[in-house]
């Protein structure tokens, strides 16, 4: 009996012996695990390549955050009053509960958190050994730089959109939450905002620390223009010590990559230069200009009422637009190609013309490029940071501001003598900017970060709407409230 | 493999058997009613595995041992008798029938008992009380036959799942549906189709099902661990049985229509009211509807319905054939099945085998197997619920009766994707021609099924013996649609075609050890342990282009020219899992039964993939105490108290891989990527369910009258519910799953059974069952106040709080229609009335009612409020079974009472704009100060007063209490006909299901859920089909 009963006991033990261990745990065939995904390098380049895809996404550099930043200036009209395309921003209803408020916050703060995963994965496992022989040295600093670069971006970006400008207070207002570790689990929702200055010390920090580590020259216009280079982060760099108002900061940044005197071509790195055709920076997306433009293919961009094309195409029924009396298509030369370029619409009946513009114009597969930072910009920034941080008008800085002028404009040359002080220089600086980069996504930046109010626009049938004082609180974003009901810490 | 041939050789050598001196007994085993042999009855002697079955002469011939004492007859409808052998070699017995049931034997997890020895909650059904139910799956035939058990068949469409309760709602994301058991393998549920509906459950044929137990508290329930809280249903097959092979063959013909169409206005009526509407918002020069007439000259006014819906032919044929010898039972049966619905060209066919046997190698070896295989195909239009615009259930009752189906040319009255307006002032009409949806626009789904179990037992001596079985389920299910590009949803991308093949494979194999002991009569011990071991593997991929290249080509291996991404995804998972059952009893007079449960689930995360899951029940038998059997003994025959309590849980809301962090992979432009797209939790566990369960059951005058109470309280926590993450920790989807939420269900049940009158000529049997439920949420996630439930992922019908029933109904109160002023009365969060005025614009359409100047709009999310509820506080049903000489009679009704719907449907039959209206609205709409009516005013174009999606409103809140005729069937029993025939028996009968409702509901149907399975949105009515009332005629032959 004993027996028997030992017997049965055996029988059932045996059973169990060879219950699989690899049935207990599955492994996922269309999703990788977090276990896998440092395995080869082709895996690794593909994390590299899912952050610049999150940053891409169309509620931020797709074309939402460029398109909110331009209608929160005073140069454009929209075709539609559709709440749905950024209609409470142009006419600054916005408030914390409003779409574009929350959606390009969860956004920007999701490509951080992709990057911080990412490097959190990257140095455990480089630290750890596992990944020699997979990539080398060289390799991991560059994805490290990277990755270190967008953050920065990200961050600049948040702070100049939902805070008010480093130049009121020298940032000493509150500015976004910090987090600069990945975030995995449901812990640690309650994070009290940084102040604005906090938020460029980890910005510039971020670049200093990445822009050693970064490549000089991918060999390819393709990887030069949608990858991060060394003088993509400077190009960054100048940007961001220009808006924090650091004149000479700016000046000895934007060195590195423009040199003291015409023709101006970076020195280093990939030869960034202006392209001699102003028109050939829309139509070939990698030229030396675009130190950083992100790619979109018909499969895959911004997608329907958020890539940068539905904002800005003629073919779009919800962009914006120019009459003839728009202040900036005033200002602007007939001749100047920026202006002459814009196609034209006729509504008809009473109603003005409307002129459009021409940068992004594949409206069917949206697969226009977004630009992000182009060499212009770093002419003009390096021109305004020269006088700012010199006191007087110099030649360098004139021929700065002719280079970018003359491209467009070839007869609207300035000379010294055109500047009776350096006020007047300013503003022609900023006007400049103004037709430069319309529908690139700097506008209502550029004038927060001098403290300008942000003037009046007249909408013709959407209405006119008033000036907005930088001291009003309209000036910049609201925290939004899906972050105030969730994040304890976080005050409005 | 060589792991089973280990373990037959195992049990080889450890098999014993006795032999020694042995005695020759035989017998003769007749029935006390009639005098007449009983074949098949087993004859046992008692304390031993030694045993015979008699003859078809009713004798028995068996070798016992010199010492034996005495013989146990038993046979199914008889109680068993003891008889002592006192020193005879003959042994006769007579056997009295079992009138009342009592010695039934019930099913339970992982083995049998004898019902009055059952101390958990459990309710039979027998598989002949669903067996001529002509529906397409048993599940649908259910409701009412069980206590606690709540069935809602969503509508009339073909194989579309019901939803099943048991016990209340047992969870928010998770599933609430019971873990359906078929032959000892938990089989898969729920929808494998899409538009056509295809019902897992209905490849099981009902004819085919000897009974089904419902397992309801946590001591029944407790061996199926982790995935018990929703409670349990086994099935078990039929098997052979009683000597002579028996042919059977049932068969039914009928025809199917729906239960409700609605009265809507006709073509006059139309013109009247719209050009009313019309007038009042557009002013007298408003362009008018006019009547047209067809190339005959006849005036235009079609009937809708008449297009969409029919009466629908059904037939439905098994033959079984069955029969046991000593040795070997068993059962074959083939079906064919071949359903026209009451929509047009929605049919269900279904092909069927079984085949189940059962066979003794030797006295200690038992094997056997129970096979089947199904081949179900289902085709449909799209019917309804929601707001797909080609669904046919309201394109019935929404289209203007003014319009035609063809052009006096004689082609299609169509316009783009559309009906064509034929120049009427409201233009071309977004929602299609149903003649051409019905017909052209096709959706299908075949499924090919086998569900396998096969088994060994063995036992090693008396009491003790082991079993091992292994079982397989595999369901095909391929979906294939074509839409037109004459009409409808195909229109625009000028035809669209796709296909769809899931395929779901799952092995169980389980290892059981069960011993049976009997110390002197008076100490039973019953022990059960084993070990189960269960995999799924789900995958499924689907193709689908559009741009057709010639409109002969409707499928999907045509010829296209544009193709969309292919999808399709992939799951596995699976379960370890040891458990083990004591149970007890002192003289069947007080009874203890524990069963405990440790299982692994792969979907958890490492080191927890493990829980232990238990249930404990008391049971005492007051009948068998003598001081109760003095005091009250001639009145009742049997009473008994029970009480359970055990933890078991709900895996359902865990994915397959939910404890994981994971990747994604996408496209930069033209390269790879790979991001994180899945914080998963790696504490993610079940639900648990703590049940609580107390009753008290007894009989009357001898058994006659068997009633059960029961009073439940679930208590369920670690809710797996959506916890949200602040946006700036940027984490996927800015939510993760946790276990945070609480919620209970607790009620009474009463089932009693009454044997009215039990002559041999004529029988009344009455059974009630009524449950009560009460349904509230405890907790939710933190930072969540509410879930919102969406109806058509458009409408925010429901809405879940703490301290209310899952998925209340959320509307603005509004209070009919001023009779002054003819407008829609709504009420803002204030309690302040105020009026709708559609004809202004903006903000001065809402006006204070007390005309103090324009109000506040009114919206859901500032004014809403819950206003009842969709899950029924009282439910059951009421059987009416007589028999007379060869006539039978049965009566079944259901009911549900306190319990509201949302009829969404009615705001759409009370929509302004071009929609059609209920006859009602043309009878009874607001024309001058001092009407009173539900209808307001009407306004060219208005869909908010009536009621709105995104402004639900009170008015349409409705009581949904019903008391239904579920099934009616007379029938006459042909016993005495000439033996050349074969024939031993024919019941002839005819038969009503759904044959009427009384309600108070002016939907279609106060059975109804627009949302089907949806635990957050209960009790909408959103466009639904309405239920299907079928007549059949069939026949039963014995042969």
């Amino acid at each position: 009996m004993r027996n028997i009963l030992k017997m049965a006991a055996a029988f059932l033990v045996l059973l169990t012996a060879g219950c699989s261990k690899e049935y207990l745990n599955p492994v996922p065939q269309t999703s990788l695990s977090d276990l896998s995904v440092f395995d080869n390098k082709d895996r690794i380049v593909a994390q590299v390549n899912g952050m610049y895809s999150a940053v891409k996404a169309g509620w931020y550099l797709g074309g939402r955050y460029q398109s909110v930043a331009d209608m929160r200036g005073d140069n454009f009209i929209p075709l539609s009053n559709n709440a749905y395309v950024n209609f409470n921003t142009w006419n600054h209803l916005e408030i914390s509960a409003t779409m574009e408020v929350n959606d390009i916050w969860n956004q920007i703060y999701a490509s951080v958190n992709t990057v911080n995963v990412f490097l959190d994965g990257l140095k455990s496992n480089w630290e750890s050994g596992k990944l020699a022989g997979i990539i080398s040295e060289e390799e991991y600093n560059q994805f490290t730089s990277e990755a270190l670069t967008l953050r920065a971006m990200c961050y600049f970006d948040l702070t100049r959109l939902y805070a008010k400008p480093y130049i009121q207070g020298n940032g000493e207002n509150l500015g976004v939450p910090l987090r600069v570790k990945a975030e995995k689990s449901a812990e640690g929702n309650d994070l009290a905002r940084s102040t604005v200055a906090e938020v460029y010390a980890q910005v510039l920090s971020d670049l200093n620390a990445a822009e050693p580590l970064a490549i000089a020259n991918y060999g390819s216009d393709d990887l030069n223009t949608t990858r991060i280079h060394k003088n993509t982060i400077i190009a960054l760099k100048t940007r961001v010590l220009l808006t924090k108002c650091d004149w000479a900061g700016a000046v000895s940044e934007s060195a590195k990559i423009v040199p003291a005197s015409a023709p101006f071509v970076a020195p280093s790195g990939v030869p960034n230069a202006l392209s001699t055709n102003w028109s050939a920076i829309w139509t070939n997306n990698t030229t030396k200009e675009s130190i950083f433009s992100l790619p979109n293919t018909d499969i895959n961009n911004g997608g329907g009422q958020s890539a940068i094309t539905w904002y800005f195409s003629s073919e779009s029924g919800e962009s914006v637009y120019l009459v003839a009396t728009s202040p900036v298509y005033a200002a602007m030369d007939p001749t100047d190609i920026r202006r002459s370029s814009m196609d034209v619409l006729v509504p008809g009946g009473s109603d003005p013309d409307q002129y459009f513009l021409t940068k992004y114009t594949h409206f069917t597969t949206l697969s226009d490029w977004c630009p992000v930072i182009r060499y212009a910009e770093i002419l003009l920034s390096r021109a305004e940071a020269l006088v700012r941080s010199g006191g007087s008008v110099t030649q360098e800085a004139v021929d700065l501001l002719n280079a970018v002028r003359t491209r467009a404009f070839p007869t609207g040359a300035f000379t010294l003598a055109s500047f009776a002080t350096p006020a007047d220089f300013y503003s022609a600086v900023l006007q400049e900017r103004n037709f430069e980069f319309l529908g690139e996504g700097m506008r209502s930046f550029d004038l927060m970060r001098l403290g300008l109010d942000i003037p009046a626009k007249e909408g013709l049938t959407m209405g006119n709407i008033g000036a907005i004082p930088a001291s009003s609180a309209a000036y910049y974003w609201p925290i939004p409230s899906g972050e105030l009901s969730l994040n304890k810490l976080c005050v409005p | 493999m060589k792991k089973i041939l280990l373990i037959f050789s195992l049990l080889l050598l450890t098999c014993t058997y006795v032999m020694s001196q042995t005695v020759q007994i035989t017998g003769t085993v007749t029935s006390s009613e009639d005098g007449l042999a009983l074949p098949g009855v087993n004859v046992t002697v008692k304390g031993t595995t030694i045993g015979a079955i008699t003859t078809a002469e009713g004798k028995y011939f068996l070798s016992a041992p010199a010492k034996a004492q005495t013989l146990v007859f038993s046979f199914i409808g008889f109680r068993t008798t003891e008889v002592p052998i006192g020193g005879r070699t003959k042994v006769d017995a007579v056997l009295t029938q079992d009138t009342y049931n009592v010695e039934e034997v019930v099913v339970v997890a992982y083995g049998t008992q004898q019902k009055r020895d059952v101390t958990g909650s459990v309710a039979s059904v027998k598989g002949d009380a669903i067996r001529t139910v002509p529906v397409q799956s048993f599940d649908q035939a259910l409701q009412g036959k069980a206590a606690g058990v709540s069935i809602t068949l969503p509508n009339g469409v073909l194989n579309n799942p019901p939803v099943i309760r048991i016990r209340g709602y047992n969870s928010i994301s998770g599933s609430s549906s019971p873990l359906i058991v078929v032959d000892g393998v938990p089989i898969a549920s729920g929808n494998f189709g899409g538009t056509a509906a295809a019902n897992a459950l209905s490849d099981i044929n009902p004819s085919d099902i000897a009974s089904m137990d419902i397992l309801k508290d946590a001591s029944a329930t407790a061996l199926y661990g982790s995935r018990a809280a929703n409670g349990v249903i086994l099935i078990t097959t039929k098997h052979g049985s009683g000597g002579k092979t028996k042919v059977t063959y049932d068969g039914y013909v009928g025809f199917t229509e729906p239960t409700h169409i609605f009265k809507v206005m006709d073509a006059a009526q139309y013109i009247e009211e719209k050009n009313a509407a019309r007038v009042n918002y557009l002013g007298e020069s408003a362009a008018k509807i006019v009547q047209l007439t067809d190339a005959n000259g006849k005036p235009i006014d079609t009937n809708w319905a008449d297009h969409i819906y029919h009466k629908g032919f059904q037939q439905n044929h098994t033959v079984t054939i069955s029969g046991a010898t000593p040795s070997t039972s068993y059962y074959l049966s083939v079906g064919y099945s071949d359903q026209q619905g009451m929509v047009k060209t929605n049919t269900f066919s279904r092909k069927n085998a079984r085949l189940n046997i059962d066979h003794n190698v030797t006295s200690f070896l038992k094997i056997g197997a129970n096979i089947g295989y199904t081949n179900g195909y289902s085709r449909s239009p799209q019917v309804g619920a929601d707001y797909a615009t080609a669904a046919s259930a309201r394109l019935a009752f929404v289209l203007p009766p003014v319009l035609p189906v063809y052009n006096n040319d004689g082609t299609l009255n169509i316009a783009g994707a559309g009906i064509g307006g034929q120049g009427e002032p409201f233009g071309n009409l977004g929602y299609p021609n149903p003649d051409v949806v019905l017909k052209e626009n096709k959706f299908t789904t075949e499924t090919d099924r086998l569900l396998t179990t096969l088994y060994a037992t063995v036992t090693l001596f008396k009491g003790m013996e082991l079993r091992t079985q292994y079982g397989i389920d595999n369901l095909t299910s391929e979906q294939m649609w074509y839409l037109s590009p004459i009409n409808g949803d195909g229109q625009g991308s000028n035809g669209d075609a796709g296909a769809s093949n899931r395929k779901f494979r799952r092995w169980n194999w389980s290892n059981t050890a069960s011993y049976t002991k009997s110390i002197a009569e008076t100490y039973n011990i019953g022990l059960l342990a084993g070990v189960e071991e269960q995999r799924t593997v789900d995958n499924s991929w689907s193709g689908e282009k559009y741009n057709v290249n010639d409109p002969f080509f409707k499928t999907y291996q045509g010829s296209w020219t544009n193709v969309y991404m292919g999808g399709g995804g992939m799951g596995e998972n699976y379960y370890i899992s040891y458990f083990g059952r004591a149970s007890f009893n002192y003289s069947r007079k007080y009874f203890l039964e524990g069963s405990v449960r440790r299982d692994g689930f792969s979907g958890l995360s490492t080191g927890k993939k493990f829980g232990t899951f238990w249930g404990a029940s008391a049971m005492w038998d007051l009948s068998k105490e003598e001081f109760i059997s003095n005091a009250i003994g001639n009145i009742f025959s049997d009473m008994r108290l029970k009480a359970s309590y055990g933890r078991v849980g709900n895996i359902s809301a865990v994915g397959d891989f939910s404890s994981l962090f994971l990747y994604g992979s996408g496209l930069y432009a033209t390269v790879p990527t790979l991001a994180f797209t899945q914080a998963g939790n790696a504490d993610l566990k079940w639900e648990t369910s703590d049940k609580y369960d107390a009753g008290i059951s007894f009989s009357l005058f001898k058994d006659r009258i068997q009633t059960q109470l029961n009073y439940y309280y679930n208590n369920i926590n670690g809710l797996v519910l959506s916890v949200p993450q602040s946006p700036s920790k940027g984490i996927p989807g800015s939510s993760i799953p946790a276990n945070v939420g609480s919620m209970y269900n607790t009620g009474a049940e009463i089932s009693i059974t009454s044997f009215n009158i039990a002559k041999p000529n004529f029988s009344w049997t009455t059974t009630l069952n009524l449950s009560t439920l009460k349904n509230k949420v405890t907790a939710l996630a933190p930072g969540v106040d509410e879930i919102l439930g969406y109806t058509g992922g458009l409408e925010i019908s429901n809405k879940t709080v703490v301290g209310q029933p899952v998925g209340g109904l959320y509307v603005v109160e509004t209070r009919g229609v001023d009779p002054q002023t003819g407008r829609r009365i709504f009420v803002n969060k204030a309690g302040k009335e105020v009026e709708f005025y559609y004809e202004n614009s903006g903000s001065a359409r809402w006006q204070y009612k007390d005309e103090s100047g324009v109000a506040p709009a009114i919206t859901q999310s500032s004014d809403g409020k819950i206003m009842g509820s969709g899950i029924p506080k009282v439910f059951g049903g009421l059987d009416n079974n007589l028999t007379y000489k060869n006539l039978d009679f049965s009566i079944n009704l259901t009911y549900a009472f306190g319990f509201d719907i949302y009829n969404g449907t009615k705001a759409g039959l009370r929509d302004q704009r071009w929609w059609n209206n209920s006859a009602e609205v043309a009878e009874t709409y607001w024309k001058q100060p001092g009407d009173v009516t539900d209808i307001a005013k009407p306004f060219w174009g208005d869909n908010i007063s009536n009621g709105h999606n995104s402004l639900p409103q009170s008015s349409l809140v409705e009581k949904g209490d019903y008391v239904k005729i579920r099934n009616i069937s007379l029938g006459y029993v042909i016993r005495k006909l000439p033996s050349i025939t074969g024939i031993e028996s024919i019941r002839v009968y005819v038969q009503a299901f759904n044959l009427h409702t009384f309600t108070k509901y002016s939907g279609s149907d106060p059975e109804i859920s627009s949302n089907g399975d949806s635990n957050v949105s209960p009790g909408v009515d959103r466009n639904s089909a309405p239920q299907a009332r079928t007549y059949t005629l069939g026949v039963n032959i014995n042969f």
